[in-house]
């Protein structure tokens, strides 16, 4: 531990050298010191370096529901330190209606933050919270409700005036391109009518395509949508170049670090120290089987050529070969090599799993 | 953050819904119910929400005249809001408007040269033939030699760091050559793309020049609608603004297909190429390149139209609003040593002015500047403030070392005129060392930076032994070096633009004026005209020397009396901005979390002097213990040495260790583990780290490094 403790000195000594080259000299360094560490080249430090298999290792599932029971830690102070950040409300709002986007970053989870920003002093505007943090976020049907909104506000408005009314293609059957131009087009002589894009993550990895970001960019240049975000990692600005940054979004950077727990945010992260993770292999498992053909879901997982030949699912060795290919690629069978020199199949699922998973499948 | 009282507890529905509404804005709310109620009352009830927050410095509401009170305050609070919201918005839109124009006069020069090219380049396609309306719509090419099949392009070589400075320049150029009367279309770098080919930007092309497109997008549908009587006598003139950025074949096709035609159409190019004249060359096939007819025409240089936004909206009193020392130099560094781009400059500096009038509560006095009656202007404004404002107005840290007089209303008012008058000779002072400087390529920002800098006027002594004054003044003093440097007309030059500048200022020009009379009467003037190069590196004795001696004293003398930064004057809270701006992540991620303490401001941490300790944030524990790792961390040492400092014996706060109910027979699962776990999640979401490969699932990578 010590002796790697001073190469470890050593090896951010010179990282701190200069910031802007850290990341390439990083992926450098880290090559080599890999190659240090790699087990082949040296065995004996390999079993000195501790192993994962030696710390009791807990099923994800079990993790994930103690890991929401952890006792916060300096409860009252991250308390305070959030609630010190009200002071500030009035200047972001103040912001926003001179024309910025307002870009929180800083450590902890920010998500509590801007929704009490959102819900004390934006009450003038429209607020859309889309939590960029889930991966099953959809852009589209974001942008399209941002259009429903002022569609229903210029209806109201046409209402109260005239009673004209004009009808419209929806917009989810109309191209994003389209529909940002029909946003372009909105303008109101009061500014009551804004809404405000609530963006939890907006470099989240739903987000975090050249593509999103490039619509997130259009919208937010929008007359009348107005944007909070928050980042996390700390590589996002280089997510926009400077059109985007200076023309688009006109990011007010503000540092609110939080030190809330990241509880929502990190659902969606692979744990470390879970063992294995049945849960999410059987998940995946089923995912795939349900996924192939009826053919090759027929399959016993058991059987060997012959049986399937007797069942007539297969006719050659080919055939189940293909199919095997395909369970290989995706984890569910693996390959080996018998004492006898002879191929040998098995599913890397424990018992439970594959009953469960039987069950399900029937 | 625990949920503030009163306040709904979020449901697990919203933080895994992908978006959601969460509420309907004022209008839309309001006018759901039959009878819209006016704005104000709507926004009291927001208040109402304001006031519950702890931030808020109002009591809670106990009795009725109190609460009337505290409903007044807030009342006013949104009336001087909302004034400094006009104000800026009024003050930016003239600080726009002015950096537009300035913008433009840059490159008018460059856009008149275009426009001429263009006349010339038509003329010389007519000379070669006209064909009639009829031939023009003929299916097929005039048949010419090769020469009559060359487009004129220009190459406007832009020198910008970044593209995104030229966008403004070629729309204007685009604005600009169709007022002239030309035909205009923009081709961008999006539609030159291979995914769109030569069919999409020619029917972008057809969408730009015919009012209704037809379905079949060829040439012949540009070619009818040239040949119409009110088309025909003008060119058609393509800006591609970013040439680099283009697909060079689908670029090459529609130069070959353009090409046949331009003796019937006269198409012309203008492209803008940030890097070198061999940027054609390398995109192009050198068929389509033989199809192009040259000329080479070049954008003034950022730092000229740097030089002349900062003389614009910085050193001349434009808006009344001004920066601080501290942010100028933020700006200069940013500009040359970070960024380069214009466009970055002038949004960090809206954000300032944005921030400023967010900020400083009397910052809507700026708007006085822009008033014909300023004085009035500011006594009315002065006369309606609070009670509470014009506390905070006299208490400014800028007035009260001479706070003395008991007309604090006329003190207010005189102070920001007063204000106004020393900025003015500050501006022209500084216009003079630029104009003296300009001979030594000193930049306008550098020595903007000096002249607003308070140490500068501390220091007034001349020739004192201080280290601090010798950094302070390093360009002023180069600009000094400049002087003594001259050649006699240059020098005479000189002192002309500078008695424009000190206009007003009357003691000085009178001086300016001696100097010049000595100038034109000594004879010298004859004498050294041709003889200067010589002279400037060998003789000191000499009476043009002398001179050069006297203009630069006299200039040393006026900047030592009359560059006093703004920052030393009384009220200069309300005009200047003093903050800083921009926003660094990657840094401060870390920092946050190698230094919890500062932020948490908790009593535990760092107590006994140990770097890490037992009560700290855990994902801190964790940042910290990797700083002591490579680009690898393995997690079993890692762990270990996270649950030593959890469990070590300086640690008073133990957590009870609770069994799971994993199937495995081994020992409970410490918290610790659930700790390091999420910790390590953290760190991820913050993109510190990477998770385990399958090779090698005993290490983590760390990611980012040095703070």
């Amino acid at each position: 531990m010590a002796l790697r403790g001073g190469h470890a000195a050593a090896a951010a000594g010179v990282s701190s050298g200069s910031e802007d080259d850290d990341e390439e000299a990083g992926f450098s360094r880290s090559y080599f010191l890999a190659k240090e560490k790699e087990p082949s080249s040296g065995k004996k430090r390999a079993r000195a370096a501790g192993k994962l298999s030696d710390l009791n290792l807990v099923d994800e599932q079990v993790l994930r529901a103690s890991l929401a029971e952890i006792p916060p830690k300096h409860e009252r102070e991250v308390e305070a330190l959030t609630r010190s950040y009200k002071e500030q409300y009035r200047n972001w709002l103040f912001e926003l209606r001179c024309g910025f986007g307002l870009l929180m970053y800083g450590f902890g989870s920010k998500k509590m933050l801007l929704e009490d920003f959102a819900s004390t002093t934006l009450s003038d505007f429209t607020v859309i919270v889309v939590n960029g943090y889930l991966p099953s976020i959809n852009l589209k049907q974001v942008i399209v409700t941002v259009a429903e909104i002022f569609w229903e506000q210029t209806k109201l408005k046409r209402k109260r005036q005239t009673a004209t009314r004009s009808q419209l293609q929806p917009f989810a059957s109309q191209s994003i391109d389209d529909i940002i131009s029909f946003l372009n087009n909105q303008t109101s002589d009061n500014g009551d009518d804004n809404v405000c894009l609530l963006i939890h993550n907006i470099d989240g990895p739903a987000l975090r395509d050249a593509e999103s970001q490039q619509y997130l960019a259009q919208v937010s240049c929008c007359p009348q949508v107005h944007v909070v975000a928050s980042v996390d990692h700390v590589n996002a600005p280089l997510l926009w170049d400077k059109k985007m940054v200076h023309t688009q979004f006109k990011w007010s950077w503000y540092h609110v670090p939080t030190f809330a727990p990241y509880k929502v945010e990190g659902v969606f992260y692979p744990l470390i120290l879970a063992s294995g993770g049945h849960a999410q292999t059987m998940k995946t498992a089923l995912v795939v089987l349900q996924s192939l053909t009826p053919n090759a879901q027929s399959m016993h997982f058991s059987s060997l050529y012959t049986k399937c030949r007797e069942r007539f699912l297969v006719s050659s060795q080919v055939t189940l070969n293909s199919h095997l290919t395909e369970f290989k690629d995706h984890d569910l069978v693996k390959i080996r090599k018998h004492s006898d020199g002879q191929d040998c199949l098995h599913i890397p699922l424990v018992s439970d799993a594959l009953e469960k998973l039987l069950q399900e499948l029937t | 953050m625990a949920a503030p009282p009163g306040e709904a507890p979020l449901t697990a529905a919203t933080n895994i819904e992908p978006f959601y509404v969460l509420h309907k804005g004022g209008a839309a709310a309001s006018s759901s119910s039959s009878s819209a109620p006016s704005l104000p009352s709507s926004g009291r009830a927001r208040r109402r929400i304001d006031v519950s927050g702890p931030a808020s410095p109002n009591p809670k509401p106990g009795k009725r005249s109190r609460d009337d009170d505290a409903a007044e305050d807030d009342d006013d609070d949104e009336l001087y809001e909302r004034l400094r919201l006009d104000a800026f918005h009024r003050v930016w839109s003239k600080i726009q408007s002015t950096i537009n124009e300035v913008l433009r006069g840059i490159s008018l020069k460059l856009f008149d040269q275009v426009l001429r090219w263009v006349q010339e380049s038509f003329s010389a396609v007519r000379s070669i033939a006209r064909p009639s309306a009829a031939e023009v719509r003929q299916p097929y090419p005039l048949l010419t030699d090769v020469i009559c099949r060359k487009i004129p392009t220009a190459f406007v070589l832009t020198k910008n760091a970044e593209f995104v400075d030229d966008i403004t320049t070629f729309r204007d150029l685009a604005e600009y050559v169709e007022s002239n009367g030309c035909h205009l279309a923009k081709l961008s770098a999006t539609e030159l793309s291979e995914k769109n080919g030569v069919g999409c930007c020619f029917r972008s092309l057809l969408r730009q020049l015919l009012s209704d497109v037809p379905d079949v997008a060829d040439i012949f549908a540009l070619a009818s609608w040239y040949s119409a009587a009110e088309n025909y006598d003008q060119p058609i003139v393509i800006v591609i603004d970013d040439l680099e950025q283009c697909s060079g074949d689908v670029l090459g096709e529609l130069v070959m297909m353009l090409s046949e035609w331009v003796i019937k159409i006269p198409i012309f190019f203008v492209m803008g190429i940030a890097t070198t004249l061999d940027a054609p060359r390398k995109l192009l096939s050198s068929e389509a390149l033989q199809r192009l007819e040259p000329c080479k025409l070049t954008l003034g240089s950022p730092s000229d139209r740097m030089n002349a936004l900062v003389e614009a909206i910085l050193v001349k009193p434009c808006a009344g609003f001004c920066i601080s020392h501290e942010v100028a130099v933020f700006l200069r560094n940013y500009f040359f040593k970070h960024d380069g781009t214009i466009t970055s400059f002038i949004s960090a500096l809206k954000l300032a002015c944005s921030k400023h009038f967010s900020v400083e509560p009397l910052s809507f006095l700026c708007m006085g500047m822009l008033e014909e009656d300023r004085e009035n202007f500011w006594h009315d404004k002065f006369n309606a403030l609070p009670q509470e404002l014009r506390k905070y107005a006299s208490g400014l840290p800028s007035c009260t070392r001479e706070k003395d007089s008991t007309k604090s209303g006329d003190n207010m008012v005189d102070g920001l005129s007063e204000l106004m008058n020393i900025q003015k000779d500050w501006s022209s002072v500084l216009l003079c060392l630029y104009e003296a400087g300009k001979h030594g390529k000193v930049q306008l920002l550098d020595i903007f930076c000096e002249a607003v800098n308070p140490d500068l006027h501390t220091q007034k002594a001349p020739n004192l032994p201080n280290e601090k004054s010798g950094t302070s003044r390093r360009f002023i003093d180069q600009v000094m070096d400049t002087i003594r440097y001259l050649p006699v007309e240059t020098l005479f030059c000189l002192l002309e633009v500078w008695s424009i500048h000190l206009n007003g200022m009357d003691k000085i020009t009178n001086k300016v004026t001696e100097l010049q009379s000595t100038t034109i009467s000594t004879d010298s003037v004859r004498i050294t005209k041709d003889k200067w190069p010589r002279r400037s590196t060998n003789s000191t004795g000499n009476s043009t020397v002398a001179l050069n001696d006297k203009v630069a004293m006299l200039l040393d003398d006026v900047t030592r009396k009359f560059l006093v930064s703004v920052e030393c004057l009384p009220f200069h809270e309300i005009v200047c901005f003093k903050n800083a701006l921009i926003g660094n992540p990657r840094r401060m991620v870390q920092l946050d979390l190698v230094k919890s303490h500062k932020h948490l401001k908790c009593s535990c941490c760092r107590k006994n002097g140990i770097a890490v300790s037992a009560s700290m944030h855990d994902t801190s524990i964790m940042c910290n213990l990797a700083q002591e790792y490579g680009d690898v961390i393995n997690l079993h040492d890692w762990y270990i040495s996270f649950d030593g400092i959890i469990n070590s014996v300086h640690s008073k706060i133990k957590r009870k260790p609770h069994t799971s109910p994993s199937k495995k027979k081994s020992k409970p699962v410490a918290a610790e583990s659930e700790a390091m776990i999420q910790a390590v999640t953290e760190l991820q979401i913050t993109g510190l780290l990477r998770m385990p490969s399958k090779r090698r699932p005993d290490l983590v990578q760390r990611i980012a490094f040095g703070l």
